[in-house]
């Protein structure tokens, strides 16, 4: 077996052992919250005018069993991982019999497109700033704009995003600061519905820009930095090869490096979503799903998107592991 | 280009999980004149497509699903009602028939109904309904049906018989509306279903006077459209339906509910806070509100109470629940919680437009009179004037003056009558007779230790009774008793089912509101469903009391029909008692800010003509439909 070989089944197994671990903490954690899916179930049915006594403890016991909740712990833990085992994540216990899956789905677009769209922005804006002011490092305006982006590094998102919606929502009321699309909206394809969507990615997706570009500035600032003092860039500075094409080619391409693999680590976070932000713009992504999901104690769902999260993350982890000894020539596998 | 444009759009759609929702036709579309816009309170669907209404399937129930396609033996409505009465025989063309103990139920239906599919109703789908529950646990009436039904069957088309395994004088109550009921399920979709309880019953076939015509598939709004053959549903006897289509939405917080009505783009309000009821009246025209006047809300059925843990000491004992009654300024609480808009009640049942005129005016003259005993002094707590004391208070606001009646009957009616009147010397007598000792400007407990109070609220998702809760705290702390408000987010989840609380802001009555009869919640009240301290209480005693007098009373309830005018005495009997007890200390009723837009439709319920609760997610509200007028000519 080759050393690279090896190298990838050892990764293999970390990643394994890592999913693993955190859905277990995961299953336990929510297994020990105070709510109770069933007794939510119960309040829902009693609301519809159901009061007798016997008929409700009779409901709680047939709910039990329904739900998959009878037995220790230990047991709903096993049974738990061989469903898993198959694919199968269960039925939602707040949308009894919905599977779990049918519902992340209908969610995740939203998130996905969201985050996907934001994060990328923030990459190439938080690169680009980072490249150009670690190159011309006099340039004022440069120095201007960067010292804008780290001011608000360390700005919590969601404070951010509030602060947002009370500027565009309320004192210039020209953004929508609720929901994926104007609810009225006419469905049908057309570019007034895509654009309606992009305007209402607009807020949320700026309250992640702005303060995650600044980490993005930072890293290439000062990669670029270590480069430029590099035989080869003041070679080519020496021999009159133009500014631009120097900071393209010979910079930036060798810096973006180590940036992709942060990027990859960021892109399999998506799937944490992000949470308060959805919450506080209405967006319907998978952010908003998890809170009603904690609140409903809905432990399946609640451990579906876990799952997702801790698999993604995983994921991307170890992807990027294993293609790192293929692409950077300087990590080598012993 | 055209390719690739279509390509294009097809793709972000795709991305945005939105492809399914290129078919469905949004509402907006449909002619405003034609259309009835009514808020959701559930909100936004997280089941959309579910419509299987006999699952608890995280489907919506008051998306015009329960007020509009589903229909039941029988309807109470908690206003008057149409035709007379607010008992309406809807797929019943009858009242119930017992037999004499009560053990038998014999239903006769209404001949020439039909479902939205052409196939007509018949007894064969009650039977259904009921066997179909009974076989698959889970369902939500299963449980219900199993208990007290032995067997049921069709004698012929329109007669059912329903065999209970004991007697049970209120047995039709599973299948008469309050706001939900045992709705009846199609036999001949549901017969042709593999498991009733994973069928999402898309496609609904409809009972009711609409259908379903069309919906967002991200749970946002539902459209639904008059049946061509509406004439052969029960809503047909009192008229036709005036909307074509009726849309439930969710308008979103209160200040877009607020701005979308002033902008006529939602024409019911389900429910708003007091401000954005003040600001409506304050800047719409054309609002129509249940009173014209403060404080404009509908008085739910239900009675928000300071509810004890009375199997927690010291609330076990009478005479300190009635001290901390006795330290409750009302005027004050009702001004911090509705800012004045509440109707109170010193009575165990909640103020109705029907319970005033059944309870609360005729024993007015009771509660000038009755007294306790403080084991100082007899003292006659009750204050008949609150109620008019709140209304001159509302009255020196520039703002609201011209909104205050100044008729008493009308006063009454919306501020209610009276309440117990602050006295804390006779709550420190009283406490003293308890055990309780005063140190240091503190009250001790029997036992010296200092006298403290938890009171649970529900914190932001309940404001107007977290204000109040909040209020009383304060009010007791300044009697010198440690008493702090705290909020528990699921109040009744995690307080008030396990127990785990002393004294909290709910409500554990909850009455038919256009009829007499308090067994809707009295007979869980009875002593032997009281949970052992540690255990989960059953709905709806949340303050865990037991009384052999009570328990006498429930008995003899049981023992009557319904409509026996026995049971009003035996409910005044119950409302005496609760008054001497005060196992709850009754604040106010529910009142719910629902408001109503008369630019595109007009003859909306009020207390003036109040045939019906204007809160859209009860299934009354199906009444409206055939109540409205176009304000506009088409």
């Amino acid at each position: 077996m080759t050393p690279y070989l090896i190298f990838v089944l050892k990764r293999f197994g970390q990643f394994l052992l890592v999913v693993f671990l955190g859905v277990t903490i995961t299953f336990f954690v929510t297994h020990l919250t105070p709510i109770d899916p069933v007794e939510e179930s119960i309040g829902a049915i009693t609301q519809m005018g159901q009061s007798d006594p016997n008929a409700i403890e009779l409901m709680r016991q047939s709910l039990r069993e329904l739900y998959g909740m009878q037995g220790s712990i230990w047991q709903q833990y096993l049974h738990f991982w061989l469903r898993l085992a198959t694919g199968d994540l269960g039925p939602s216990l707040s949308a009894f019999p919905t599977p779990v899956s049918t519902i992340i789905l209908r969610s995740l677009p939203w998130t996905i497109g969201l985050m996907t769209v934001s994060t990328l922005i923030t990459f190439v804006l938080g690169n680009a700033i980072g490249a150009l002011a670690g190159y011309y490092r006099k340039d004022m305006v440069l120095k201007a704009v960067s010292l804008v982006f780290i001011a608000m590094l360390p700005i919590p998102y969601y404070i951010l995003a509030f602060v947002l919606l009370i500027v565009f929502g309320f004192i210039w009321p020209v953004l929508p600061i609720n929901g994926g699309y104007e609810m009225n909206a006419n469905l049908d394809l057309s570019f007034a519905l895509v654009l309606d969507i992009l305007k209402h990615s607009i807020l949320p997706a700026l309250s992640l820009i702005l303060v995650g570009a600044g980490s993005w500035l930072i890293g290439m600032r000062a990669l670029v930095s270590n480069i430029i003092t590099d035989d080869y860039v003041v070679f080519a500075e020496l021999g009159g090869v133009p500014k631009g094409k120097i900071l393209r080619s010979y910079i930036a391409r060798n810096a973006m490096v180590p940036q992709f693999t942060g990027l990859a680590m960021s892109l399999g976070a998506i799937f944490n979503g992000t949470v308060i932000t959805e919450i506080v713009f209405g967006y319907p992504g998978i952010g908003n799903l998890l809170i009603e999901a904690v609140h409903a104690g809905d432990y399946s769902l609640v451990l579906g998107l876990s799952a997702l999260s801790i698999v993604g993350v995983a994921a991307a982890v170890f992807i990027i592991d294993v293609l790192s000894p293929l692409i950077d020539p300087r990590i080598k596998v012993e | 280009m055209q390719k690739w444009k279509r390509f294009a759009f097809g793709f972000v759609l795709a991305t945005l999980g939105l492809t399914g929702l290129a078919t469905a036709e949004d509402y907006t579309s449909l002619p405003r004149k034609e259309t009835l816009i009514v808020e959701n309170p559930e909100g936004t669907i997280k089941n959309p497509g579910w419509f299987n209404i006999w699952v608890n399937g995280g489907g919506g129930v008051s998306t015009g699903l329960q007020q509009l396609t589903m229909d039941t033996l029988w309807y109470i409505d908690p206003e008057q009602g149409l035709g007379g009465a607010a008992w309406d025989n809807s797929l019943a063309a009858d009242k119930p028939q017992y037999n004499a103990d009560f053990t038998e139920m014999t239903v006769k239906l209404r001949k020439g109904l039909y479902w939205s599919d052409g196939v007509e109703f018949t007894a064969d789908d009650v039977v259904y309904t009921v066997k179909t529950q009974m076989d698959h646990p889970g369902m939500v009436w299963s449980a219900a049906f199993s208990v007290q039904v032995a067997s049921v069957e069709a004698t012929d088309p329109q007669t059912v018989v329903f065999k209970l395994k004991k007697p049970n004088s209120r047995f039709h109550a599973i299948f008469t509306v309050r706001w939900n009921g045992a709705w009846i399920m199609p036999k001949h979709v549901f017969e042709k279903v593999e498991d009733p309880l994973r069928y999402d019953f898309a496609n609904p076939v409809s009972l009711g006077a609409y259908k379903l015509k069309a919906y967002d598939p991200q749970g946002k709004w539902y459209t639904w459209e008059k049946r061509d053959d509406w004439q052969r549903t029960s809503l047909a006897r009192f008229g036709e339906p005036a909307p074509k289509y009726v849309t439930y939405t969710d308008p979103g917080p209160p200040d877009k509910r607020t701005i979308a009505q002033l902008e006529h783009n939602l024409d019911i309000i389900h429910d708003n806070t007091p401000e954005g009821m003040f600001t409506l009246k304050e800047k719409s025209k054309t609002i129509e509100t249940w009173f014209p006047g403060f404080p404009f809300a509908h008085p739910d059925p239900t009675l928000p109470a300071v509810i004890f843990n009375t199997q927690e000491a010291p609330f076990d004992n009478a005479d300190v629940r009635w001290a901390l009654a006795l330290l409750i300024d009302i005027k004050a609480v009702d001004m911090a919680s509705y800012r004045g808009a509440a109707t109170l009640s010193a009575l165990g049942v909640p103020p109705t437009a029907a319970t005033m005129k059944d309870y609360q005016a005729p024993m007015q003259d009771w509660l000038k009179d009755f007294e306790i005993d403080t084991g100082k002094s007899k003292i006659k707590p009750y204050d008949p004037t609150v109620g008019q004391q709140i209304a001159d208070i509302l009255r020196k606001q520039p703002k609201f003056k011209d909104q205050i009646p100044t008729d008493p009957e009308a006063i009454s009616g919306a501020f209610g009558y009276g309440w117990w009147k602050p006295n804390p010397k006779a709550a420190g007598e009283l406490l003293e007779k308890a055990g309780f000792k005063k140190s240091g400007g503190k009250w001790l407990t029997p036992d010296g230790q200092p006298f403290k109070i938890r009171m649970t609220v529900e914190g932001d998702t309940r404001s107007v009774f977290t204000r109040a809760g909040t209020l009383i705290a304060q009010q007791w702390a300044s009697f010198g008793i440690d008493a702090k408000a705290v909020p528990a987010a699921k109040l009744w989840q995690t307080a008030l089912q396990p127990g785990d609380f002393q004294v909290a802001i709910a409500w554990s009555v909850e009455t038919w509101g256009g009829d007499p009869d308090l067994s809707f919640f009295l007979d869980s009240w009875h002593s032997q469903f009281v949970a052992k301290k540690g255990e989960v209480q059953p709905p709806r005693n949340w303050q865990r009391w037991s009384n052999p007098e009570l328990d006498k009373i429930i008995e003899s309830i049981r023992g009557i029909s319904a409509d026996d005018p026995k049971g009003m005495e035996l409910g005044k009997d119950y409302l005496k008692l609760v008054a001497r007890e005060m196992p709850t200390i009754p604040l106010m009723s529910y009142n719910v800010f629902t408001s109503m837009d008369t630019t595109y439709w007009t003859g909306y319920p009020t207390i003036k003509d109040p045939y019906t609760d204007p809160v859209p997610n009860w299934a009354n509200s199906r009444l409206m439909m055939v109540k409205l007028k176009p304000a506009q000519s088409q």
